[in-house]
């Protein structure tokens, strides 16, 4: 499929990638530079990282599909599903986070609720990131060896070999300068597709007209809001409770990838002010994304599966040279994605797990020397694991779900911690167990009480109400902290003054 | 109840209001936030307008805006 220009394009992004990673090298000398990148980095910098590492070369391919089913509700996800959750980060939580100086999401509720709400919290992510891994090696694995005639085992090797050397070696400030590369090229190669597909199906109009003539499946095509009794997984209320106010919030402050990245910023304006303009790029995924699929509805009718319409649009609509870009942006998606996951997953273990329960006052070159040791075994499992994802086809999507059932109580968590005195370590822990508890009851049971195809929204936004409910019964029933546990913790007027004192 | 059973009542258009309401009550609580904590981290000689993350906000806001309008 590949031609000789492809082919030096895919090679020349590989190679750059890597010695780029590996200049950031120089910049690690302790283990705040390794997971905090000596919090000196700029806005624009995270902002940019923030969204490469949001979009991986699944989701090119999934929402592609889901735009070709079921229309531009999917794009929802990447606007209402992520400028609110955004700008609230933004304002709250990220201040609280970078003024703490603290390194991982579970560190916060450690220091709010208890230990072991920290310890469950991070095991949780950790176990996540860690499948994850295999997974995407597999995935990258299978790109490879489709466009570039690599066998399996190879494919995973290079992969494992480009973005372990400079996440090993350059940790989160080589993982974010990549990703701005990595954003660059997955921008250029998304917005040539899309222009040149606009230019394949006669223009917008024209696009437009055609597929609202194509039958009544279509007629909703192009309605960003679906009804609540819509038989697509998007009807405006999921998107309204489940997306906007639950999973969306759970993720943009709860989850450690993107977070971490916030607090390596250089001051407190640009913890905010990458979150924000992180949300502005955000506007434009959708188009990369999304309007491939709605244009292979024109150029492909009849796709048995929807998630063949990118890489038929590639296909057919796509010159030599541009389809080794856009193969250089799938990577890229991937690559980001799995640096993210390396780094994250390395803070989590060596912060949250490693310094409180194996080895607590150690210096800090030992901390920066566990956290590369853990980089390097991540990197051996996730290569070992990457096969189950051959012989377990839905283990994304599984993977997926199972981190599903833990968006909503934790967000209730964090949500009550920081805004509520009141609420204490039994209601958080409380509420975290039973909230994932009922979400996974909802997941077992979902015939018996959801009408949608799949009710992940759903799920969520009642898993969350029960965290939320749990959480503030049981802290009314058990003690109060007392006012010098919380100092620092939760949201108080001071902060929107010039008192720092939180 | 779980399947929002209650709001099958509610149009499309009314729904798209509901979107529209939200994100001009995001807008009017990012205009309470002071200035100073809006420009925290910059020296007061360097707070010029293109750093005021508010005006950021309601940029993003408004785009948002106009893409469910849009659509």
């Amino acid at each position: 499929m590949l031609s000789g220009i492809d082919y030096f394009i895919v090679i020349a992004y590989i190679i750059g990638m890597l010695l780029l990673g590996l200049y950031f090298k120089k910049f690690v000398n302790s283990s705040e530079d390794y997971f905090l990148g000596g919090k000196s980095l700029p806005f624009w910098a995270i902002g940019m990282s923030i969204v490469v590492s949001d979009i991986g070369a699944l989701d090119f391919v999934g929402v592609s599909g889901q735009a070709y089913r079921y229309g531009v509700s999917v794009g929802n996800f990447d606007w209402v599903g992520s400028v609110p959750a955004m700008l609230l980060a933004a304002f709250i939580f990220i201040p609280y986070f970078w003024r703490g100086g603290m390194y991982t999401i579970p560190e916060y509720l450690g220091r709010r609720y208890n230990k072991s709400v920290r310890t469950i919290a991070s095991v949780t992510w950790i176990l996540f990131f860690a499948l994850d891994l295999g997974v995407l090696f597999w995935a990258s694995a299978v790109l490879l060896n489709v466009l570039m005639g690599w066998p399996i085992w190879i494919s995973i090797l290079s992969t494992a070999g480009v973005v372990g050397l400079y996440t090993y070696f350059g940790g989160i400030t080589a993982v974010i300068m990549t990703d701005v590369v990595q954003m660059i090229i997955m921008f250029i190669g998304g917005f040539a597709l899309v222009f040149l597909g606009l230019h394949a199906v006669g223009g917008w109009e024209n696009m437009v007209e055609k597929i609202s003539t194509m039958g009544p499946e279509y007629q909703s095509h192009f309605d960003i809001i679906q009804p609540s009794d819509t038989k697509s997984p998007f009807p405006w209320t999921g998107i309204l409770f489940g997306l906007t106010f639950v999973m969306a919030n759970a993720y943009m402050i709860g989850n450690q990838s993107i977070v971490q990245r916030c607090l390596t910023a250089k001051n407190e304006w640009h913890a905010k002010a990458s979150m924000i303009f992180g949300s502005a790029l955000k506007m434009f995924i959708p188009i990369l994304v999304l309007f491939p699929g709605l244009m292979a509805v024109v150029v492909h009718p009849d796709l048995a599966d929807g998630d063949q319409a990118l890489p038929m649009m590639i296909k057919s609509i796509l010159p030599p040279g541009l389809v080794g870009l856009m193969f250089a942006a799938f990577f890229a998606g991937l690559m980001s994605s799995v640096d993210s996951l390396l780094n994250s997953t390395a803070t989590l273990f060596t912060k949250d797990i490693y310094q409180p329960f194996i080895k607590k006052d150690a210096d800090d070159k030992h901390y920066l020397k566990v956290g590369q040791i853990t980089t390097l075994v991540l990197l051996i499992f996730g290569v070992a694991t990457s096969p189950i994802s051959s012989d377990f086809p839905g283990i994304y999507v599984a993977i997926q779900t199972f981190m599903s059932y833990f968006q909503g109580p934790l967000f209730a968590i964090l949500l009550l911690g920081i805004f509520w005195k009141r609420t204490t370590q039994w209601g958080g822990l409380s509420a975290l167990v039973i909230g994932i508890a009922f979400a996974v009851f909802l997941n077992v049971f979902k015939e018996h009480f959801f009408h949608i195809e799949d009710p992940f929204l759903y799920i969520s936004w009642w898993s969350f109400l029960v965290g939320f409910v749990i959480n503030v019964v049981v802290s009314l029933m058990t003690k109060k902290h007392s006012e010098d546990d919380l100092k620092g913790l939760v949201f108080s007027s001071k902060i929107l003054t010039k008192n720092k004192s939180l | 109840m779980l399947n929002f059973d209650w709001a099958s009542d509610i149009t499309q258009e009314t729904a798209k209001m509901i979107f529209f309401g939200l994100y001009l009550f995001i807008a009017l609580l990012v205009a309470l936030l002071p200035k100073d904590y809006i420009f925290e981290g910059i020296p007061k000689n360097e707070r010029f307008w293109y750093k005021n993350l508010k005006i950021w906000s309601w940029t993003v806001l408004g785009i948002l805006a106009s893409v469910y309008y849009f659509f």
